[in-house]
Protein backbone atom coordinates (compact mmCIF):
# COMPACT_ATOMS: atom_id res chain seq x y z
CA UNK A 1 0.00 0.00 0.00
CA UNK A 2 1.92 3.05 -1.01
CA UNK A 3 0.96 6.70 -0.20
CA UNK A 4 1.06 9.49 -2.44
CA UNK A 5 2.93 11.50 -0.62
CA UNK A 6 7.11 10.55 0.39
CA UNK A 7 6.93 11.81 4.11
CA UNK A 8 3.74 11.21 5.50
CA UNK A 9 3.48 7.24 5.44
CA UNK A 10 1.88 6.16 8.87
CA UNK A 11 3.43 2.95 10.15
CA UNK A 12 1.06 0.20 11.46
CA UNK A 13 3.66 0.46 14.85
CA UNK A 14 2.46 3.98 14.53
CA UNK A 15 -1.24 2.87 14.63
CA UNK A 16 -1.11 -0.08 16.98
CA UNK A 17 0.67 2.65 19.80
CA UNK A 18 -2.31 4.56 18.71
CA UNK A 19 -4.95 2.49 19.57
CA UNK A 20 -3.41 1.38 22.12
CA UNK A 21 -2.90 4.67 24.43
CA UNK A 22 -6.42 5.22 23.89
CA UNK A 23 -7.73 1.69 24.59
CA UNK A 24 -5.68 2.23 28.17
CA UNK A 25 -7.95 5.37 28.69
CA UNK A 26 -11.30 4.15 28.37
CA UNK A 27 -12.60 2.99 31.49
CA UNK A 28 -13.97 -0.08 30.89
CA UNK A 29 -11.18 -1.25 28.28
CA UNK A 30 -9.05 -0.73 31.91
CA UNK A 31 -11.50 -2.11 34.34
CA UNK A 32 -11.39 -5.31 32.24
CA UNK A 33 -8.54 -5.30 30.71
CA UNK A 34 -9.16 -6.35 27.64
CA UNK A 35 -7.61 -8.24 25.26
CA UNK A 36 -7.71 -5.40 22.13
CA UNK A 37 -10.65 -4.87 20.89
CA UNK A 38 -12.57 -4.29 17.89
CA UNK A 39 -12.47 -0.94 15.70
CA UNK A 40 -16.34 -0.51 16.18
CA UNK A 41 -15.65 -1.22 19.85
CA UNK A 42 -12.75 1.13 20.25
CA UNK A 43 -14.87 3.98 18.71
CA UNK A 44 -18.15 3.31 20.57
CA UNK A 45 -15.99 3.36 23.88
CA UNK A 46 -14.37 6.79 23.18
CA UNK A 47 -17.93 8.75 22.19
CA UNK A 48 -19.38 7.32 25.48
CA UNK A 49 -16.46 8.03 27.47
CA UNK A 50 -16.24 11.63 25.72
CA UNK A 51 -20.03 12.04 26.58
CA UNK A 52 -19.57 11.39 30.22
CA UNK A 53 -16.86 13.62 30.58
CA UNK A 54 -19.10 16.57 28.90
CA UNK A 55 -21.92 15.71 31.31
CA UNK A 56 -19.05 15.64 34.41
CA UNK A 57 -18.17 19.32 33.43
CA UNK A 58 -21.85 19.97 32.82
CA UNK A 59 -22.13 19.07 36.27
CA UNK A 60 -19.21 20.49 38.30
CA UNK A 61 -20.16 24.07 35.98
CA UNK A 62 -23.66 23.77 37.79
CA UNK A 63 -22.37 23.11 41.01
CA UNK A 64 -20.09 26.01 40.59
CA UNK A 65 -22.32 28.53 39.62
CA UNK A 66 -24.89 27.36 43.55
CA UNK A 67 -21.49 27.83 45.17
CA UNK A 68 -20.73 31.21 43.59
CA UNK A 69 -24.28 32.32 43.94
CA UNK A 70 -24.82 31.33 47.55
CA UNK A 71 -21.10 33.21 48.60
CA UNK A 72 -22.36 35.93 51.27
CA UNK A 73 -20.21 38.88 50.00
CA UNK A 74 -19.00 39.68 53.25
CA UNK A 75 -17.93 36.09 54.52
CA UNK A 76 -14.23 34.76 55.16
CA UNK A 77 -14.93 32.55 52.68
CA UNK A 78 -15.67 34.92 50.32
CA UNK A 79 -12.69 36.50 50.81
CA UNK A 80 -10.62 33.54 50.61
CA UNK A 81 -12.51 32.97 47.46
CA UNK A 82 -11.88 36.22 46.11
CA UNK A 83 -8.40 36.03 46.88
CA UNK A 84 -7.92 33.02 44.98
CA UNK A 85 -9.38 34.55 42.04
CA UNK A 86 -7.50 38.00 41.90
CA UNK A 87 -4.08 35.99 42.46
CA UNK B 1 -2.11 8.90 30.44
CA UNK B 2 -2.16 12.08 31.87
CA UNK B 3 -2.13 15.71 31.14
CA UNK B 4 1.50 17.45 32.10
CA UNK B 5 1.71 19.63 34.94
CA UNK B 6 2.44 22.85 32.98
CA UNK B 7 -1.26 22.24 30.90
CA UNK B 8 -2.95 21.59 34.79
CA UNK B 9 -1.28 25.13 36.38
CA UNK B 10 -2.00 26.61 32.74
CA UNK B 11 -5.58 25.90 32.75
CA UNK B 12 -5.93 26.67 36.40
CA UNK B 13 -4.36 30.00 35.86
CA UNK B 14 -6.57 30.67 33.00
CA UNK B 15 -9.23 29.65 34.64
CA UNK B 16 -9.18 31.78 37.55
CA UNK B 17 -8.26 34.84 35.49
CA UNK B 18 -11.20 34.35 33.28
CA UNK B 19 -13.54 34.00 36.19
CA UNK B 20 -12.05 36.78 37.67
CA UNK B 21 -12.71 38.94 34.29
CA UNK B 22 -15.90 37.79 33.78
CA UNK B 23 -16.88 38.69 37.06
CA UNK B 24 -18.73 35.58 37.85
CA UNK B 25 -18.10 35.44 41.05
CA UNK B 26 -19.95 38.28 42.61
CA UNK B 27 -21.91 39.89 39.49
CA UNK B 28 -25.67 39.41 39.72
CA UNK B 29 -26.53 36.72 37.46
CA UNK B 30 -29.04 34.19 37.58
CA UNK B 31 -28.27 30.38 38.02
CA UNK B 32 -28.18 29.61 34.22
CA UNK B 33 -25.94 32.80 32.85
CA UNK B 34 -23.38 31.79 35.78
CA UNK B 35 -23.39 28.07 34.96
CA UNK B 36 -23.06 29.42 30.68
CA UNK B 37 -20.63 31.60 32.47
CA UNK B 38 -18.22 29.00 34.43
CA UNK B 39 -18.67 26.24 31.33
CA UNK B 40 -17.59 28.63 28.58
CA UNK B 41 -14.63 30.17 30.82
CA UNK B 42 -13.47 26.16 31.77
CA UNK B 43 -13.50 25.61 27.77
CA UNK B 44 -11.69 28.51 27.13
CA UNK B 45 -8.60 27.90 29.90
CA UNK B 46 -8.71 24.19 28.57
CA UNK B 47 -8.31 25.27 25.02
CA UNK B 48 -6.03 27.99 25.65
CA UNK B 49 -3.89 25.56 28.17
CA UNK B 50 -3.29 23.00 25.39
CA UNK B 51 -1.89 25.28 22.43
CA UNK B 52 -2.80 25.13 18.99
CA UNK B 53 -4.16 21.60 18.43
CA UNK B 54 -6.96 20.46 15.73
CA UNK B 55 -9.04 20.09 18.79
CA UNK B 56 -8.30 23.48 20.23
CA UNK B 57 -8.75 25.23 17.02
CA UNK B 58 -11.93 23.62 16.34
CA UNK B 59 -13.31 24.58 20.26
CA UNK B 60 -13.12 28.07 19.88
CA UNK B 61 -13.95 28.32 16.58
CA UNK B 62 -17.18 26.72 17.92
CA UNK B 63 -17.64 28.87 20.85
CA UNK B 64 -16.79 32.06 18.03
CA UNK B 65 -19.61 31.30 16.57
CA UNK B 66 -21.63 33.25 18.76
CA UNK B 67 -21.15 37.26 18.26
CA UNK B 68 -21.03 38.16 22.51
CA UNK B 69 -18.66 35.36 23.00
CA UNK B 70 -16.13 36.54 20.17
CA UNK B 71 -15.64 39.75 22.23
CA UNK B 72 -15.09 37.75 24.87
CA UNK B 73 -12.68 35.03 23.73
CA UNK B 74 -10.44 37.57 22.37
CA UNK B 75 -10.45 40.08 25.38
CA UNK B 76 -9.64 36.78 27.41
CA UNK B 77 -6.83 35.41 24.70
CA UNK B 78 -5.46 38.30 23.44
CA UNK B 79 -3.15 37.53 20.46
CA UNK B 80 -3.60 34.09 20.95
CA UNK B 81 -6.90 34.48 19.23
CA UNK B 82 -5.52 35.46 16.07
CA UNK B 83 -3.44 32.64 16.43
CA UNK B 84 -5.79 30.11 16.85
CA UNK B 85 -8.42 31.31 14.62
CA UNK B 86 -6.14 31.63 11.48
CA UNK B 87 -6.92 29.02 8.94
CA UNK B 88 -4.07 26.45 9.15
CA UNK B 89 -1.83 26.58 5.90
CA UNK B 90 -0.39 23.47 4.69
CA UNK B 91 -2.10 21.34 6.86
CA UNK B 92 -1.51 18.48 4.96
CA UNK B 93 -3.99 16.05 4.47
CA UNK B 94 -3.44 12.56 5.46
CA UNK B 95 -3.09 10.58 1.29
CA UNK B 96 -5.52 8.12 1.13
CA UNK B 97 -6.84 8.03 4.60
CA UNK B 98 -9.82 5.53 3.53
CA UNK B 99 -7.01 3.29 3.35
CA UNK B 100 -5.16 4.33 6.84
CA UNK B 101 -8.42 3.63 8.02
CA UNK B 102 -9.13 0.58 6.45
CA UNK B 103 -5.24 -0.71 7.85
CA UNK B 104 -6.22 0.07 11.51
CA UNK B 105 -9.34 -1.44 11.33
CA UNK B 106 -7.23 -4.45 10.20
CA UNK B 107 -4.99 -4.08 12.57
CA UNK B 108 -7.26 -3.84 15.68
CA UNK B 109 -10.13 -6.30 14.67
CA UNK B 110 -10.62 -9.74 15.63
CA UNK B 111 -12.17 -10.26 12.31
CA UNK B 112 -12.09 -13.14 10.53
CA UNK B 113 -10.83 -13.83 7.03
CA UNK B 114 -13.80 -15.40 6.00
CA UNK B 115 -14.79 -13.44 2.65
CA UNK B 116 -15.56 -16.73 0.79
CA UNK B 117 -18.09 -17.42 2.67
CA UNK B 118 -21.65 -15.51 2.13
CA UNK B 119 -22.45 -14.86 5.78
CA UNK B 120 -18.76 -13.88 6.41
CA UNK B 121 -18.56 -11.63 3.55
CA UNK B 122 -22.07 -9.98 4.88
CA UNK B 123 -20.70 -9.57 8.46
CA UNK B 124 -17.79 -7.27 7.28
CA UNK B 125 -19.97 -5.53 5.47
CA UNK B 126 -21.71 -4.44 8.57
CA UNK B 127 -18.80 -4.03 10.71
CA UNK B 128 -17.72 -1.77 8.15
CA UNK B 129 -20.90 0.33 8.24
CA UNK B 130 -20.83 -0.02 11.94
CA UNK B 131 -17.24 1.78 11.81
CA UNK B 132 -18.35 4.27 9.50
CA UNK B 133 -21.30 5.12 11.59
CA UNK B 134 -19.58 5.36 14.47
CA UNK B 135 -16.51 6.99 12.81
CA UNK B 136 -19.01 9.66 11.86
CA UNK B 137 -20.43 10.00 15.72
CA UNK B 138 -16.61 10.62 16.88
CA UNK B 139 -16.33 13.02 14.15
CA UNK B 140 -19.41 14.79 15.71
CA UNK B 141 -17.67 14.87 19.29
CA UNK B 142 -14.30 15.93 18.97
CA UNK B 143 -14.18 19.57 18.10
CA UNK B 144 -12.43 20.11 14.47
CA UNK B 145 -12.91 16.60 14.17
CA UNK B 146 -15.20 16.69 10.88
CA UNK B 147 -12.19 17.40 9.01
CA UNK B 148 -10.39 14.95 10.26
CA UNK B 149 -9.99 10.95 8.68
CA UNK B 150 -8.33 8.09 10.31
CA UNK B 151 -5.48 8.47 12.09
CA UNK B 152 -5.35 12.23 12.59
CA UNK B 153 -8.95 11.71 13.87
CA UNK B 154 -8.25 8.77 16.50
CA UNK B 155 -4.73 11.40 17.31
CA UNK B 156 -6.86 14.39 18.31
CA UNK B 157 -9.61 12.30 19.92
CA UNK B 158 -6.86 11.09 22.11
CA UNK B 159 -5.45 14.29 22.91
CA UNK B 160 -9.09 15.79 23.50
CA UNK B 161 -10.11 12.95 25.93
CA UNK B 162 -6.56 13.34 28.23
CA UNK B 163 -7.24 16.95 28.26
CA UNK B 164 -11.35 16.70 29.15
CA UNK B 165 -10.35 14.64 32.32
CA UNK B 166 -7.87 16.83 33.68
CA UNK B 167 -10.30 19.78 32.56
CA UNK B 168 -13.16 18.09 34.81
CA UNK B 169 -10.61 17.02 37.64
CA UNK B 170 -9.24 20.23 38.12
CA UNK B 171 -12.71 21.91 38.29
CA UNK B 172 -13.75 19.20 41.03
CA UNK B 173 -10.68 20.17 42.78
CA UNK B 174 -11.54 23.80 42.72
CA UNK B 175 -15.26 23.03 44.22
CA UNK B 176 -13.52 20.82 46.91
CA UNK B 177 -11.38 23.55 47.66
CA UNK B 178 -14.26 26.55 47.76
CA UNK B 179 -16.25 24.06 49.66
CA UNK B 180 -13.90 23.39 52.28
CA UNK B 181 -13.18 26.83 52.69
CA UNK B 182 -16.80 26.93 54.41
CA UNK B 183 -16.26 24.54 56.82
CA UNK B 184 -12.18 24.63 57.79
CA UNK B 185 -11.45 26.65 60.37
CA UNK B 186 -9.55 29.62 58.43
CA UNK B 187 -7.81 31.65 60.64
CA UNK B 188 -5.25 28.26 60.80
CA UNK B 189 -4.51 27.93 57.30
CA UNK B 190 -2.69 30.70 55.71
CA UNK B 191 -3.62 31.80 51.71
CA UNK B 192 -0.48 30.57 50.26
CA UNK B 193 -0.10 27.48 51.69
CA UNK B 194 -3.66 26.83 50.44
CA UNK B 195 -2.78 27.41 47.05
CA UNK B 196 0.47 25.78 46.99
CA UNK B 197 -0.78 22.54 48.15
CA UNK B 198 -3.80 22.70 45.87
CA UNK B 199 -1.71 23.32 42.51
CA UNK B 200 1.42 21.06 42.94
CA UNK B 201 -1.29 17.82 43.41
Amino acid sequence: MSSRGSSSRITDEEINELVSKLQSLLPESRRRNIGRASASKLLKETCSYIKSLHRDVDDLSDRLSALMATMDANSPQADIIRSLLRS
Amino acid sequence: MQATKSFERAFLRQLLRVFRLSAVSYKSMSLQERKSAIKLSADVAMASARGSRKWTRGLIAKLSEEDEHRSFLRLILGTEYERLTKPCHGSWKIPRSKKIVRRSLRVCSRRKNNLRAPHGFKSSVLARTLVEKRTHALKRLVPGGESLDGYSLLDEALDYVISLRAQADLMQKLLTTFEASKLSALSKCTLPERKASFVGK
